[in-house]
């Protein structure tokens, strides 16, 4: 894509149809999101809110119900689909995402602490990306060389990963109590009764980080040669690996705030996006929509599957992950033997 | 009283005092090194002897703990990356294939230092792979994964790459280890091509007779620091050439010349 030659951003064919199909499920999921159920809507109902003179009901359930749910689930979808990609390209391990290193973990021990121990204190949202940003500081500061060598980033992470599940059980056994209700909220990913509110907060961060993400996608393109080429080809591997995965830790953080950590997204939206393009490279865009169709599809899972109904969209991402990942786990063993 | 020229009018690589290590280890200590331009020079030595983190260091992706290196008389800290990277090509000895990547994706990744974040093509950019695939004879089949070729395919297709980056200086750390002998004429023939077309190449070679027919200039390195230097001819001919390998290397040997090109040639002593 060429606009004189001042803009020129280069995309292949293959992948520019991946992404219009992934579009194209994206918004088939958003329209069964508001149209099934009790509280759907119907087409006649979705035409009069676009023209803006829908009725009562139908403004309550776009702006209250539906509409939010909706918005934060493709948000933080696209979030947590660059932060997988972002992590798992300077990271060089397919494994990788900010959850394995503890930023969920983190995350639950935060709002766990904050809302259990001390009540009162601070806002649940807040205790999440306080815990997350902790994990995650510990880790830099853990690994002796901040975010420079991966190996060292995921071994530590996982120990603080569970070291942050200590804490959260630890927490959760001494006091759990009437708050169970909204702590689980924060222990598992949901999307139940969002608000505006939390879309504008979303809205925002990715308005903020997307550009940033952007700005670093074209080094991140030659940052999988291995260090010496891509500081040959003038890309500073150490610099290109410290934003990628501060920007990683923040999108992940963004969305846990909104929505608690949804696992599995950030690790499994890259490696579908790969395998869609078939394309070389961090794949960010394609990662994202993915993401955003991973989160919006679980949780129209849990909105109207029997047996699946009112759990947290955390329990079905995960329980999707495991599958997935035993599924390139098996694979992935069976290549290399 | 005669006065060299100003420095800054003195062209191509140079390393003063250069002090390189990993950690508490110093590799290259003290090494003083003017490499000339417009030339093939070969980086020769025993296993160990640093030649390796001599490159690496003249390519700025190891940063010297004393010293510095020059290009074009300026300190290489006062580049900008990119800029760098537009005047001085690398090729690392093992080199990470990215999954799925294609021939004429891997060589387009050489124009990265001509690329900005909102301008990832730029004029000049399709001439440049274009050439750099013809040079190296990947062009016939632009489309195949890279980690389909053989060794000897591949090894162009990298060399492919550091040549779209259209620099004046290329450094290759071992570009013949791990091919068969054709594969690694065909390199040195490479190499001497890129000098052909005004490049100064620099590459880390293990073979001394390969060394001697094909580079212009050879740098022979021992225990982190440059045993001798010169043409060919002058480091490695006659029985100060032999005296010369048997310090270096440990060998005892003589120096024949090689039947094709006269160049000195290594020839080991037969046990006795």
């Amino acid at each position: 894509m060429r606009a004189g030659t001042v803009l020129a951003v280069p995309y292949q064919v293959r992948t520019a149809r991946v992404l219009t199909a992934l579009a194209l499920v994206l918004v088939a999921l958003a329209a069964a999101t508001l149209a099934l159920g009790d509280l759907g809507l119907s087409p006649a109902d979705a035409l009069a809110a676009l023209r803006g003179d829908a009725g009562t009901k139908t403004t309550f359930v776009l702006e209250r119900i539906r509409g939010p749910r909706l918005l934060v689930g493709a948000g933080v979808g696209v979030a947590l689909g660059l932060s997988g990609a972002l992590f798992q390209t300077v990271t060089r391990n397919p494994l990788g995402s900010p959850d394995v290193i503890g930023l969920g973990a983190g995350a639950g021990a935060g709002v766990a602490v904050f809302t259990l121990l001390v009540p009162g204190s601070v806002p649940a949202p807040v205790g999440a990306v306080v815990g997350a940003v902790a994990a995650i500081g510990l880790v830099y500061l853990a690994t002796g060389t901040g975010f420079s060598s991966p190996a060292r980033l995921i071994v530590t992470g996982i120990g603080v990963a569970a070291m942050a599940t200590a804490v959260t059980q630890y927490v959760v056994a001494v006091m759990l109590r009437d708050q169970g209700a909204e702590l689980a909220a924060y222990v598992v990913g949901s999307l139940g009764s969002r608000s505006m509110e939390h879309v504008a907060q979303i809205a925002v961060a990715l308005v903020v980080l997307v550009p940033c993400v952007a700005m670093l996608a074209h080094r991140l393109a030659v940052a999988d040669m291995g260090d010496p080429l891509t500081d040959a080809l003038g890309a500073r591997s150490a610099q290109t690996r410290t934003l990628a995965i501060v920007l990683s830790v923040l999108l992940s953080a963004a969305a846990v705030a909104v929505s608690g950590p949804i696992t599995f997204v950030a690790l499994a939206a890259p490696h579908v996006a790969r395998m869609l393009t078939r394309a070389p490279g961090p794949n960010l865009a394609a990662a994202a929509v993915t993401g955003a169709v991973l989160v919006v599809g679980a949780d129209l899972l849990v909105q109207h599957v029997p047996f699946l109904e009112g759990l947290p969209v955390g329990v079905v991402t995960g329980g999707l992950g495991g599958l997935y990942l035993g599924y390139l786990l098996t694979t992935g063993w069976k290549r290399t033997r | 009283m005669n006065r060299t020229a100003p420095e800054q009018h003195r062209p191509g690589i140079t390393a003063t005092g250069l002090t390189v290590g990993y950690g508490a280890t110093t590799v290259l200590d003290s090494l003083d090194l003017e490499l000339p331009a417009g030339a093939f020079t070969a980086v020769v030595g025993p296993n160990g002897c640093g030649k390796s983190t001599l490159v690496r260091a003249l390519a700025r992706t190891l940063r010297p703990t004393a010293g510095r290196v020059a290009l074009d008389g300026r300190p290489l800290d006062e580049w900008r990356p990119k800029h760098l990277a537009r005047h001085l090509a690398f090729l690392p000895q093992d080199p990470v294939v990215p999954d799925g990547v294609t021939v004429h994706g891997l060589v387009a990744r050489g124009r990265h230092p001509y690329h900005s974040p909102l301008r990832q093509w730029a004029p000049g950019d399709d001439e440049a792979v274009a050439a750099a695939m013809a040079a190296t004879g990947v062009d016939a089949r632009p489309d195949v994964p890279v980690d389909s070729l053989s060794g000897g395919q591949r090894q162009r297709a990298w060399i492919a790459m550091t040549l779209a980056q259209d620099t004046r200086y290329v450094l290759l750390d071992e570009p013949t280890s791990f091919l068969d002998l054709s594969h690694q004429i065909d390199v040195l023939h490479l190499c001497q091509e890129m000098r052909d077309r005004g490049r100064t190449v620099v590459a880390v070679l293990h073979d001394l007779n390969q060394a001697a027919r094909y580079a212009d200039h050879l740098v022979v390195m021992r225990d982190g620091a440059v045993h001798a230097q010169g043409a060919p001819e002058a480091v490695l001919g006659g029985e100060p050439g032999a005296a010369l390998v048997r310090d270096v290397f440990d060998l005892p040997c003589e120096i024949a010349k090689d039947p094709q090109s006269g160049t000195p040639m290594v020839v080991p002593l037969a046990r006795p």
